[in-house]
């Protein structure tokens, strides 16, 4: 072997060493892990959300079984026939506000003879409020007997599962020492069964005294067009009582044994227009009022940052001179150091306040839902998101805007084409993609904000009504956001109100990730369009 | 001092490219159709150009030459006031004129002029278009939007640039789909759509395998017989193949310009022969 006594190439060179790795190798490892963890830490959400929430669809059903079992059921179709005559009496009120307003501001009169004029509609309206007497009392009794009923189903299956934690502790006897009622739901449900043919004479009656007074003299109204008013509250009544024969059949066939499907834990998530919880009578966990609520919000978000972010920043990037562009940018990428929490407050105390004094500007009530009833409504938060998502439109718009090659304005310039029609014909299109995925980035920016809807938007758990048309956005509305926040410090850990939040938290979790695949793709797409 | 703004050009003072006059006379003395006068022009502080007089003949091919940084491109690109987007452009001194107006008067439009003034760049840069959409496009910045027209002019301008056997069958295809010649090809079809008089080339084949730069070179030759050509070229074979006149510039200077014959054969500036024959730059 000639070469034996030749050096050691370098290759061989012995290098310092750090647990075992060159430097090269530790610094790999280090970026590495960096990466590790971001890609652990998002599994590791996404793990949890779904173990927290998995249970809830399960204990919903139960939610409903007790229910039906319990009988709530049964007597919530009778409720809703009175919540139904209620209304009818709410819309009598409503028409002698009028009538009174008419005999006062119209005619002069003073209060008490407007009162005067009014006592025969006051008579009226007293016999029929008095017509659903009896259903009422009858209601009453059955709800007491009832949530009874539901009160000893529930608290029985706290104590199975109590016995159930002692048993798992060991303690067998402390665990056969819980008392488990049994409860005769068969003899519970008696007075239900019982009622039955009660309720065929009841509702004859209310049908009968409902039709007398229809017959009755109407008092006179002053106007036509409360007459016509009143015309239409006949129609009402008519449509009620013929909704009767439902309401009985309804009670005739309803059967406390029959099942609830698996599915109906899920349609009654998703398609539940209630979300009612902590109640005395039934919890029900339908997340469409905090869907509508969150997506009414972000529209309202959207429609106006959208303009605002992609206007400013098609001028800050093609038209403003430098000077401008150094103002505007870091005003606008400021809007996004704000606290959120200073925004909402900002909603509250000024832009909530300003809204509802220029709603009530007189030339302004062609707008509609214009003057505004409630200070703190969709409209409101969904201006102040709009400042949250401005920054990050006009910024990733800008980029994009930025990105397009300078050589295809050139070639445009070259043609005989104007700054205008360059910006319009060619720099827009080109930069199209990206300015799609920064307004959806924008509104995935939106629909997770916390903070300020849970200030601004007035905070009621209710589907607005969209039969007011676009005024419905001047209603207050309840965000997925917002209720997780407002709500998750008040739950009992385990219980189905508590999961019911991951569920909606979850809901939340795949929005935002479409939204971000969604910008992803089309920024791909982009890419490989403008080479 | 001329009066006129581009806009108020009427078709006998700027008329379109005559065809029917054979570019068969080399020895033929062609009118001076761009006269530049004692120009400087800076870039901020720097002077890049200083005092260069050139007048460029109608209808023929005029090449400028000259080591890298000498101000060629700076100069095309006066020719039809691209250098107005850059901010700190600014013709310093002297005029440039095209068909005696004044191209730097404030009264022109520079709208117009650029749709005389047609150019095509280093990099071929298509728009993210189809290739139909590319060539329209001069045309439809002017309002034309009738098919029928339409159609006519993309086949007479891909014809022109020789690429319409080539895309013919896929004219709604991306323009960026195409190979890089056919792309440089395709900008040349977009430059003479909206019939320029000028067409203004910089280093349009050095980006080009050998094959595509003839097929370019071969197109120049054609287009010399409707529209004033100058282009800016690093390749002394290619200045020498398919210019007729040849300017070499050197620091911002105008050292030579002459008949390209004479530019390469018997130069008068040492400078000049140095260039050419490959001893510097
Ligand atoms: N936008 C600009 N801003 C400032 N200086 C510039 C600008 N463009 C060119 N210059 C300078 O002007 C001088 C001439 O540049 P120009 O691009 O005209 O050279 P060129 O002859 O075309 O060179 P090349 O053959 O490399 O293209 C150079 O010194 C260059 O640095
Ligand atoms: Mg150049």
């Amino acid at each position: 072997m000639p070469d034996s006594d030749r050096p050691a190439f370098a290759i061989r060179k012995t290098r310092t060493r750090f647990l075992g790795l060159t430097m090269d190798e530790c610094i790999q490892a280090f970026f590495g892990g960096n990466a590790l963890v971001a890609v652990l830490v998002l599994g590791l959400i996404t793990v949890f959300l779904f173990r927290e929430g998995s249970g809830f669809f399960k204990q919903n059903q139960s939610n409903i079984e007790v229910y039906r079992t319990a009988g709530l059921e049964y007597v919530d179709h009778l409720k809703r026939q009175e919540a139904d005559h209620t209304a009818l009496t709410r819309y009598l009120f409503d028409l002698r506000v009028r009538v009174f307003k008419h005999h006062t501001e119209v005619e002069g009169a003073t209060l008490g003879e407007a009162n005067q004029q009014l006592i025969a509609f006051d008579d009226y309206s007293y016999d029929f409020g008095d017509t659903v007497e009896p259903l009422r009392e009858a209601v009453y009794d059955l709800s007491e007997s009832v949530t009874a009923t539901k009160t000893r189903m529930l608290v029985n299956e706290d104590r199975l599962v109590e016995r159930q934690q002692l048993r798992d502790a060991g303690a067998v006897e402390a665990a056969e020492a819980v008392v488990i009622e049994e409860i005769d739901l068969v003899a519970a449900r008696q007075p239900l069964l019982a009622f039955r043919p009660v309720y065929g004479q009841i509702n004859g009656q209310f049908a009968a005294s409902l039709l007398s007074v229809l017959a009755a003299e109407a008092p006179a109204m002053p106007t036509a067009e409360l007459e016509a008013r009143f015309t239409r509250f006949h129609e009402l009544v008519e449509q009620y009582i013929d909704g009767f024969p439902t309401v009985e059949a309804a009670l005739n066939t309803w059967d406390p044994n029959e099942p609830i499907p698996t599915w109906k834990s899920w349609t009654s998530f998703i398609t539940g227009e209630r979300w009612l919880t902590a109640s005395f009578w039934q919890d029900w966990y339908g997340v469409l009022p905090l869907l509508t609520g969150s997506l009414m919000v972000s529209m309202v978000a959207l429609i106006i940052a959208v303009p605002l972010g992609v206007g400013a920043a098609i001028y800050v990037n093609q038209l403003a001179s430098v000077r401008e562009q150094n103002i505007i940018k870091p005003c606008i990428e400021f809007i996004s150091a704000i606290p959120s929490v200073v925004l909402g407050f900002f909603g509250i105390a000024v832009l909530g306040q300003a809204i509802r004094i220029i709603s009530q500007w007189d030339w302004l009530s062609w707008v509609p839902g214009f003057p505004v009833v409630e200070r703190l409504n969709a409209l409101t938060a969904g201006v102040l998101l709009a400042l949250i998502a401005v920054p990050t439109i006009f910024t990733l718009a800008e980029d994009a805007l930025q990105n397009v090659p300078r050589a295809f304005k050139e070639a445009s310039f070259a043609l005989g084409a104007t700054k205008l029609q360059t910006i319009i014909r060619i720099v827009i299109p080109a930069a199209l993609s990206g300015i799609i995925s920064a307004v959806l980035l924008g509104l995935g920016r939106v629909v997770g904000e916390t903070m300020v809807v849970l200030l601004c938007a007035g905070n009621r758990i209710a589907i607005p009504d969209f039969t007011t048309g676009i005024a419905a956005f001047t209603q207050p509305v309840h965000t997925m956001t917002g209720i997780i926040a407002q709500e998750m410090g008040e739950v009992v850990q385990g219980g189905i109100h508590y999961r019911a939040l991951f569920v909606v938290g979850i809901v939340l979790f795949f929005i935002a990730l479409f939204i971000n695949f969604m910008a992803q793709k089309i920024v791909q797409r982009y890419r490989i369009s403008i080479g | 001092m001329s009066a006129h703004t581009l806009m108020e050009i009427t078709p006998t003072t700027f008329a379109p490219p005559i065809a029917d006059k054979p570019a068969q006379a080399d020895s033929e003395v062609h009118q001076t159709l761009i006269d530049i006068a004692n120009l400087d022009f800076f870039y901020g502080e720097t002077k890049a150009l200083h005092d260069i007089s050139l007048k460029i003949p109608e209808k023929e091919v005029t090449a400028f030459i000259g080591p890298s940084g000498c101000g060629k491109s700076t100069l095309l690109r006066c020719l039809n006031r691209m250098n107005d987007l850059i901010d700190i452009a600014r013709v310093d001194r002297g005029t440039i004129r095209i068909r005696d107006i004044d191209i730097y008067q404030p009264d022109v439009d520079v709208i117009e002029l650029r749709k005389r003034v047609g150019m095509v760049f280093q990099k071929s840069n298509p728009f993210p278009k189809s290739i139909y959409e590319n060539i329209t496009y001069g045309l439809r910045l002017q309002g034309v939007s009738a098919k029928s027209r339409l159609d006519e002019v993309v086949e007479r301008s891909l014809r022109g640039a020789a690429l319409w056997d080539e895309v013919k069958d896929r004219l709604h295809e991306s323009g960026l789909s195409l190979s890089g010649g056919q792309q440089q090809r395709l900008c040349i079809a977009r430059a003479i759509a909206v019939e320029p008089e000028i067409i203004l080339m910089d280093e349009p084949c050095s980006a080009l395998d050998p094959i595509a730069t003839a097929r370019v070179e071969e197109l120049i030759h054609e287009l010399k017989s409707k529209y004033t050509i100058v282009i800016v070229t690093h390749n002394m074979q290619q200045a020498a193949r398919c210019s007729d006149r040849t300017a070499f510039f050197y620091l911002g200077r105008l050292v030579e310009y002459a008949d390209t014959q004479t530019i390469f054969m018997k130069p008068s500036d040492a400078q000049t022969e140095a260039y050419v024959s490959g001893r510097f730059g």
